[in-house]
């Protein structure tokens, strides 16, 4: 845990950063995040826990650039409302969108490819307005962005893949922790499955190395965790509201693998139980051993 | 008067095109607009729906102001506000005109057109669908015309795209987002026997080449009524003493209401688009309220109408003695809209207008052609490959403007099952081929979901043994919503289809207790 004193003075710091001159910015922010592989804040204001667990990794400025085009990345899958939490909650993604052109960002973009009607996944979810009205650029996914890639993977050689996110400056994963049938949990790499074309359904025969490959080939400077609701159960959709459990936590992270083996914990789970965070691992992609993290804790 | 009626027609058409574009998902629950509003004005529907159905939609009384204005006036809802109709003028600018033009004088036809869809709209066959100008114009533009101007602009939008000529697609990427946001189908629509419709709506357009608003003059069964209405009319037309029978006037007549012929003039064929006024080089002819009105007898001819009310008798059981109207021998493709009404009473309010179709957010609904018999051609079933029902939407209930399909709240909607699911173990993946996949669970959208797992031990042809979850549906909550089988990464015919059986509508049709 971290202690008050602390909090007070990371975030104290990183507030200064922020109202600094650029080149002073990188200064106060490696004071106040001496390397915090995961922070996990909680509180009941989804935009204050954003904030602080992306000061604890050391500010925005530390991942967005001035000048930068920046993709925002939720789940906004399900033609779900923000209550049922089938997708990311809006106002998580309203903060970093917000802390990203605090940052300086140029354009920040935030779509998704959903199952449902992307119409609907996108008004009933909040996330579009919520992200426009502080002036994202919400669009649809156009499908002739698509474009067959070299993913180079175990299982995955070769597939279409959204162009504007490779062609971004800085990538912000923000993913929601909801059940799955078959992945058991979808949390950060299986987000991904937003920015595949074709006819995705079908790396469902070899779920967890698929989503190991397509993980790999995006890089993302930051991923949040939303936590804020859960789905416990009839995943990854839900519809009933005794299936959501109301968690109050964001985590944040850079590394894919620990953020979702952390995610896990939240469903009394371990990383180790997940396939494709174990095969993460394995490959290198990140560290599931939680003991070797630093991961701060952060009530507000 | 030319140009004031040529505005109102125009604008008239805009404001169709207007809410015909409006009749698309935006993602909320509503669409926000009345985009119903011109069927809801088709007294000919609420005549035949009434006789049908012995009940209709509340909003179709509005129609009876169209009723009324066309006691006022006459048929001035032909000549200034038809949306069809100004297609057919329109078109008619095509045609090579050289002096006379030679006329069919079919008029007659189109009243027993009407006798025929009034009488076996007594016998609760709701056939006017077919005919009904509004309904064939919406009909046709939802199926065929939308996605013909669709395609063809995406697809020159595209060319361009694809050619990457930066200052070429600088101009046209802008101007391809503006019509994205205005015009353009969210999805390229895609309809079965779309080319079919199309080419029958291209066909009356064509009409018109051989004799200017052919469709009007003679086919037209709303004109008909109208025109029947239109005898009792106010508004008369007089010719003074000054006509000097050139025959100026019967060139420029758009109903072939044989203007020339003064007192034998047929004002039930009139749109009163004053043309003959306008053109009368002795400024014989004039429009008024007073006096007495003199115009031919309608002639219609015994031996037609009577004709026209048998065939519109025998045209019942002929189209009902046929295999689809059998109890147990259920179709199992036809899956009917959530919310349709039980099949009789469906097909006794469905008039066909494809607006249900049109607004689709996932373009499932298509038109039927034989599936609900011959008497239930162009009404909406469901086709799960091309589209699912989304189990959050409601719109085709909304914009229904007969109440075939009825208006449900969100909550009944979750309810109501169009069919039931089941799978085909010889191609499902877990089932036949030991490999995992679990996208019909993934998708379905009920609260608790009907499709669930069991695991079970399978072994490949190397004998490699491996668990897999098989898929089973729970018959109680699957509410055959299709997504399942839109989603099914099996290709071609997909590993688990929906069919009609269990739909919330009928008695028969069920399985389960």
């Amino acid at each position: 845990m971290i202690g008050r004193r602390d909090f007070i003075r990371a975030t104290t710091l990183a507030g200064i950063g922020l109202s600094l001159p650029h080149g002073l910015l990188h200064i106060a922010e490696s004071a106040a995040a001496a390397k915090v592989d995961l922070a996990v804040a909680t509180g009941s204001s989804p935009a204050t826990i954003t904030t602080a667990a992306i000061n604890a990794m050391g500010g925005i400025g530390k991942f967005v650039s001035r000048g930068d085009i920046v993709v925002v990345k939720p789940n906004m899958a399900w033609d779900r409302t923000p209550e049922q939490a089938g997708n990311t909650n809006p106002e998580v993604v309203a903060t970093v969108v917000k802390l990203c052109f605090e940052a300086g960002a140029r354009k920040v973009k935030v779509f998704d490819r959903p199952v449902n009607d992307p119409r609907r996944c996108y008004v009933q979810s909040g996330i579009a307005e919520a992200a426009r009205a502080l002036g994202a650029t919400v669009d649809y996914v156009d499908e002739r962005k698509f474009r067959d890639m070299n993913v180079k993977g175990n299982v995955l050689k070769s597939w279409p893949l959204y162009t504007e996110v490779f062609e971004a400056d800085k990538v912000i994963n923000i993913p929601i922790a909801k059940h799955h049938g078959l992945a058991k949990l979808t949390l950060s790499m299986k987000n991904w499955m937003g920015i595949m074309g074709g006819t995705r359904n079908r790396i469902h025969q070899r779920l967890d190395e698929s989503l190991v490959d397509i993980s790999m080939t995006v890089k993302p400077s930051l991923t949040i965790l939303d936590a804020v609701r859960i789905l416990t159960a009839n995943g990854p959709q839900g519809g009933s509201l005794s299936d959501v459990k109301v968690m109050n936590t964001v985590v944040a992270g850079i590394d894919q693998v620990a953020v979702d083996s952390f995610g896990a914990t939240l469903f009394g789970m371990r990383g180790s139980d997940l396939g494709y965070v174990r095969l993460g691992a394995q490959s290198g992609l990140g560290v599931m051993d939680l003991p070797k993290l630093n991961i701060h804790k952060i009530s507000v | 008067m030319k140009n004031a009626r040529r505005i109102t027609q125009g604008l008239f058409l805009l404001l169709f095109l207007f809410l015909f574009f409006q009749t698309e998902s935006k993602g909320r629950d509503e669409l926000g607009y009345p985009v119903k509003i011109f069927l809801d004005f088709d007294p000919l529907i609420l005549l035949t729906t009434l006789l049908s159905s012995h009940a209709v939609e509340k909003a179709f009384y509005l129609s009876l102001i169209l009723v009324v204005m066309t006691l006022l006036l006459g048929r001035v809802f032909c000549g200034w506000v038809c949306p069809l109709g100004t297609l057919n003028n329109m078109t008619g600018f095509l045609r090579k005109t050289s002096g006379r033009e030679k006329r069919a004088g079919w008029y007659r036809l189109k009243y027993l057109i009407l006798f025929f869809l009034l009488v076996s709209s007594v016998f609760g066959m709701q056939l006017v669908g077919i005919f009904d100008p509004l309904s064939l114009l919406i009909r046709s533009l939802s199926v065929s015309i939308n996605p013909i101007f669709n395609y063809g602009l995406t697809a020159f939008f595209d060319g361009i795209y694809r050619l990457d000529a930066k200052p070429l697609t600088g101009i046209s990427e802008p101007m391809y987002m503006m019509m994205k946001k205005f015009l353009l189908a969210f999805q390229q629509p895609y309809f079965i026997q779309g080319t079919f419709i199309g080419s029958i709506f291209l066909f009356v357009l064509g009409l018109n080449l051989r004799e200017n608003r052919f469709w009007c003059r003679y086919l037209c069964p709303l004109g008909a009524f109208l025109g029947i209405l239109s005898r009792f009319s106010l508004l008369k037309r007089s010719v003074s003493e000054d006509c000097t029978a050139c025959g100026a006037c019967n060139n420029v007549c758009q109903g072939n209401a044989a203007p020339h012929e003064k007192e034998e003039w047929k004002d039930s064929e009139c749109f009163y688009c004053w043309n003959c006024d306008d053109v009368c080089p002795q400024n014989a002819v004039s429009f008024g309220f007073a006096g007495k009105k003199r115009t031919a007898a309608m002639d219609l001819g015994r031996r037609r109408v009577l004709t026209s009310v048998a065939a519109g008798i025998a045209a019942v059981p002929l189209l009902r003695a046929d295999s689809h109207a059998k109890q147990g021998y259920e179709n199992p493709w036809l899956i009917r809209p959530p919310g349709s009404l039980a099949e009789r009473e469906f097909l006794s309010g469905c008039v066909k207008c494809g607006e249900c179709m049109k607004v689709c957010i996932t373009n499932g609904l298509q038109p039927t052609l034989f599936e609900a018999g011959l008497e239930g051609i162009w009404s909406p079933i469901l086709v799960p490959r091309l589209g699912y029902c989304e189990y959050r939407c409601t719109l085709c209930g909304q914009v229904c403007p007969t109440g075939a399909i009825k208006r449900l709240k969100l909550e009944e909607k979750a309810k109501v099952k169009i069919g039931i699911a089941m799978l085909d173990k010889g191609r499902c993946l877990p089932w036949a081929h030991a490999t995992p996949c679990i996208v019909c669970e993934e998708v379905c959208p009920t609260p608790k979901k009907a499709i669930w797992f069991e695991e079970a031990k399978v072994r490949d042809r190397s004998g490699k043994e491996s668990v897999v979850m098989q898929p089973r549906v729970d018959l109680e909550l699957c509410i055959g919503c299709g997504i399942c089988e839109t989603k099914c990464p099996v290709g071609s015919r997909a590993a688990i289809y929906v069919t009609s059986i269990g739909e919330s509508r009928s008695k028969e049709n069920q399985l389960l207790l």
